[in-house]
């Protein structure tokens, strides 16, 4: 007995029979279920790990009863609390305990995934075919014809049939174990207490998730005595509900979490953190001229344009610089395909506004973006275009450099379609000197230190691009 | 005590296995009336003063101990087997269990606070990164390493970023089936007294309110990290702070407020999500990092910081072993007067939050005639527009709330005495500037004119037409 508190100081403070009885009614199933229970964690010698997940119903006082650690969780929710504990201390021996309002109507969506899952919890069950704190009103398991205060002409099929849980939760791959068992004899009474300790075992070794569901009385919302809701359940709940094992798949133990870790090292790399330099830290050494307090960039193409790629490119190469620098990306719907812009601005200081919406210079991939954005540079502003793709800019405004550089040309000559955006950068270099051309190649080997067979045709891409504007001004 | 009803002792002293009952604790039910199979035990015919219920009467001259009344009583101090209580003959009168049924073994050693460690770090170069994955790695090096979530657009990457770190840090990344999942997951991992968190958006948000309140009632610390969205409904996936109310005045039902954190850069992202973890944890209170759109995508510079943390373990934690057994994590109170109480605790810590959480980021405030009050990305370009306007001669000055539940009225108030006009900038139909006409008239400050520049439906303000909105209140004056 020693997995029920001696006193239920939680029960009405304790105060006079309160202190010893439960809160259910006479002949509850629930008093049943909680013995088998408390029965099985004493046999397990499991008290001292035990997390109970109380649910939303009659059993949301179970913590009164049940000297172990209790969550008591939202309506439904009790599955995902109990992930939450399982994973927070995989030691911890993790129980929900829930009805079948809570389980098989608002909870389903967390019931059947955190069995699909199959992370080794137990979850107990009560069907009783009503909702007993609510006051009588229809379940998910209420039969056909069953009058509930929200059926009151009986359950019709419309309605919803009589939800099978054990079947449905044996049906998945996650579970290890799953039993229904019912409480209205004392033969059902000795299989149930079994399965309730067998449930739990294949949490305590490891072993996976287990469900048992208990057919179970509520003599009160039945209209019945207990010894009649007893005969009910077995003459008009069983048929539907049949019981005994719906699986039982030999699993060897699997269960192990490793320990959290808090390593400094591996999270720094995880970060990708690169220890710091000596002497300037990236900080105030002297740098390249930025021409203005805050320049902004817009680079503008479809997905797969690599504007996005160029545009962090250009920010993480001003940060490098002693910047203050931001990238922000912009997509239309699509995943693949679709329009893709780049906003980057660099500040001496630090960025104000970082979206781009007067860029000093605009980089466009296609003729759409190309329209869209020219008119929104400023005076002094500069354009590049992707002179490959578009033959015929259209009218362009007054008083910027206007540039068509091949970037897709030079791409298609260097046998790599995707370095076109290094093209781009390499005229944006060399057109508007916003950063030293070493910076940007120093970025660009920082990138792709992780694929340096890649670097060379990105670096012949990008000098193609440099060579291209060069050749213009020439 | 209530005295038990007096009936002729049924059992021998020397008897074992068979029932023994406290009448007192007999609801009458007679599920072991019908499985004795020798017919000892009877419906009773008194009522039993203490709880009007009829006990059953047991006579057991005929009783084997076959025990199968035992197993059909519900009530955990019902029928029980006679070798597990001392002294039965004696007990006539309700007594305590202890001396009934003995000594029970005792509990462990009581929980006590486990501090959480600082670890040093290496000092690192800038890492260039978006701001959902700053978040990530501030929670990373608060301690967190356990995240749940869902997928959605603008937030998922710290998500992703989470999917890849914490298995190899012996942490878990869940992908729930719903928010609602997710938040309740986050329940169960800070009822285990550990730091966990999630990144979601607007909808997303909107779904895991529910489980904040029962975070907040049964005081769970957990870090939210909420990249609004435009709304209402699906919305689109451009930038908004339409969420502001939501955060700061709705966070699901009942009595319920948490720390709102904004931040307004990536570095920010990372700073504050740290700081989450520990406000969370002090007040034992879910806290929401309220960021943009904008700012979750934005990439910038972000520093780490010299030191992350190894959590400890909080006194109160459901973790599941001897020392936190007696732990309950519940936000149930079933009488009025204790709920009340409750509520007046939750109160009390609110007013302590309110007192000493207040945060602001005041940007030339000094001598500032118009002030702009703005938050988040839109808080960048309003610092644009103020140092333009400080060139066109005008006094301009930015108050950046970085709380803005509690919103930082003290330090507004100090800025306030020199100012003509207040400019409120924000992505949202006014939802800042309810949070500090709120805080104003609680404080019993009548404020200068405030005047408002906004934008809705996934657009920010932009940094012209926040100077024009400094630049009209110039004109009304004239």
């Amino acid at each position: 007995m020693s997995t029920f508190y001696d006193h239920f100081e939680r029960h009405g403070h304790g105060k006079g029979l309160a202190d010893h009885t439960t809160h259910y009614c006479p002949g509850c199933g629930h008093g049943l279920a909680h013995r088998d229970l408390a029965a099985a964690i004493d046999e397990l010698g499991v008290q001292d790990r035990t997390v109970l997940i109380n649910p939303v119903g009659c059993s949301v006082f179970a913590y009164y009863y049940f000297d172990v650690g209790n969550t008591q969780a939202a309506h439904g929710r009790a599955p995902a609390v109990a992930l939450g504990h399982k994973l927070s201390n995989p030691d911890s021996v993790v129980i929900c305990y829930q009805g079948d309002g809570d389980l098989a109507s608002i909870g389903l969506a967390e019931t059947i995934s955190a069995a699909q899952m199959g992370v080794p919890i137990t979850v107990i069950f009560i069907n009783n075919g009503i909702y007993g704190m609510t006051g009588g009103q229809m379940a998910p398991t209420s039969l056909i014809g069953q009058r509930t205060t929200t059926s009151p002409n009986g359950r019709h099929p419309w309605m919803g049939q009589p939800l099978r849980v054990a079947e449905l939760i044996a049906e998945l791959d996650g579970p290890v174990y799953v039993e229904r068992v019912a409480l209205y004899d004392a033969k059902q009474r000795f299989r149930a207490r079994k399965a309730i300790t067998k449930a739990i075992r294949m949490q305590v070794e490891g072993r996976g998730y287990a469900f048992v569901e208990v057919l179970s009385e509520c003599p009160t919302h039945l209209k019945a005595t207990a010894v009649s809701a007893e005969e009910w359940i077995r003459t008009q709940m069983e048929p539907i509900f049949p019981l005994g094992v719906k699986k039982d798949r030999v699993v060897e133990p699997w269960f192990k979490r490793p320990a959290r870790s808090f390593d400094p090292e591996t999270v720094l790399a995880l970060c990708g953190a690169e220890p710091a330099d000596n002497g300037d830290g990236g900080g105030r050494a002297p740098r390249h001229p930025l021409g203005a307090r805050d320049r902004s960039v817009k680079l503008a193409g479809s997905g797969g344009d690599g504007a996005q790629t160029a545009g962090l490119l250009i920010a993480r190469a001003a940060i490098a610089e002693g910047f203050d620098a931001t990238h922000i990306p912009s997509y239309g719907p699509e995943s693949r395909g679709g329009t893709s812009y780049a906003d980057v601005h660099i500040a001496d200081l630090e960025v104000f506004n970082p979206s781009a919406s007067e860029p000093d210079i605009l980089v466009a991939f296609n003729a759409p973006s190309l329209a869209r954005f020219a008119p929104s540079v400023p005076e002094g502003g500069v354009i590049l275009y992707d002179s490959t793709v578009i033959k015929e800019p259209g009218e362009m405004p007054y008083n910027r450099r206007i540039l068509g550089v091949p970037f897709t040309g030079i791409a298609a000559g260097l046998q790599r379609p995707m370095v076109k955006n290094l093209a781009a950068l390499g005229a944006l270099q060399a057109a508007t000197d916003l950063l030293p051309a070493p910076r940007f190649l120093e970025t660009l080997r920082e990138v792709l230190k992780d694929k340096p067979s890649t670097l060379p045709v990105n670096e012949a891409a990008f000098a193609a691009g440099q060579r291209a504007v060069a050749g213009m001004r020439g | 005590m209530v005295p038990a009803q007096q009936l002729p002792n049924p059992m021998p002293a020397t008897a074992r296995d068979r029932p023994f009952l406290e009448p007192a604790y007999c609801k009458g039910c007679l599920r072991c009336v019908e499985v004795c199979p020798k017919g000892c035990i009877a419906p009773g015919t008194a009522v039993f003063p203490g709880t009007g219920l009829i006990p059953v009467e047991l006579r057991l001259d005929a009783c084997n101990g076959c025990g199968l009344c035992i197993g059909a009583c519900p009530e955990p101090f019902g029928l029980r087997p006679e070798s597990e209580v001392a002294h039965a003959a004696e007990a006539y009168c309700l007594k305590d269990p202890t001396e009934l049924f003995g000594e029970k073994v005792v509990d462990g050693p009581p929980s006590r606070d486990q501090p959480a460690e600082a670890i040093a770090l290496e000092d690192c170069q800038a890492l260039v990164i978006k701001g959902t994955y700053a978040s990530a790695i501030g929670a990373v090096l608060a301690g967190c390493r356990h995240v749940f979530g869902y997928p959605i657009t603008p937030s998922t990457e710290g998500a992703e970023l989470m999917a890849k770190m914490l298995p190899k840090l012996g942490g878990a990344f869940v992908q729930a089936v719903s928010e609602v999942a997710a938040v309740n997951m986050m329940y169960g991992a800070g009822a285990a007294g550990l730091p966990s968190m999630t990144f979601t958006s607007s909808p997303g948000f909107s779904l895991m309110l529910e489980g904040i309140s029962y975070m907040i009632g049964a005081e769970v610390p957990g870090v939210f990290v909420n990249i609004m969205r435009g709304g209402p409904g699906l919305g689109n996936i451009g930038p908004e702070q339409a969420d502001i109310k939501l955060a700061c005045r709705g966070l699901g039902h009942g009595n319920t407020h948490a720390l709102v954190l904004a931040p307004s850069t990536p570095q920010e992202m990372l700073d504050l999500t740290m700081e989450a973890f520990a406000l969370s944890f002090r007040y034992r209170n879910p806290v929401v990092v309220l960021g943009d759109g904008y700012l979750g995508q934005m990439t910038g510079a972000v520093r780490l910081p010299a030191r992350m943390l190894r959590p400890g373990l909080p006194a109160w934690s459901v973790w599941g072993d001897r020392a936190h057994r007696t732990n309950l994590i519940c936000s149930i109170y079933l009488a009025e007067e204790d709920l009340e109480a409750h509520n007046l605790r939750l109160e009390a810590k609110y007013a302590a939050i309110g007192a000493d959480e207040q945060r602001a980021d005041p940007y030339r405030c000094e001598d500032a005639r118009v002030l702009v009050v703005a938050c988040n990305t839109p808080a960048r370009m309003a610092k644009g527009a103020v140092e333009t306007a400080r060139e066109q001669g005008i006094a301009a000055g930015l108050f950046r709330p970085v709380t803005i539940w509690p919103f930082p009225i003290d330090a507004l108030k100090e800025a306030l005495p020199h100012v003509d006009h207040l400019v409120v900038v924000e992505a949202s139909p006014g939802q800042l500037e309810d949070e500090m006409r709120l805080a104003l008239s609680h404080a019993g400050i009548t404020p200068p004119p405030i005047t408002s520049v906004r934008r809705l439906g996934g657009i920010l303000p932009q940094q012209s037409e926040i100077l024009a909105g400094i630049r009209e209140t110039q004109e009304v004056r004239v």
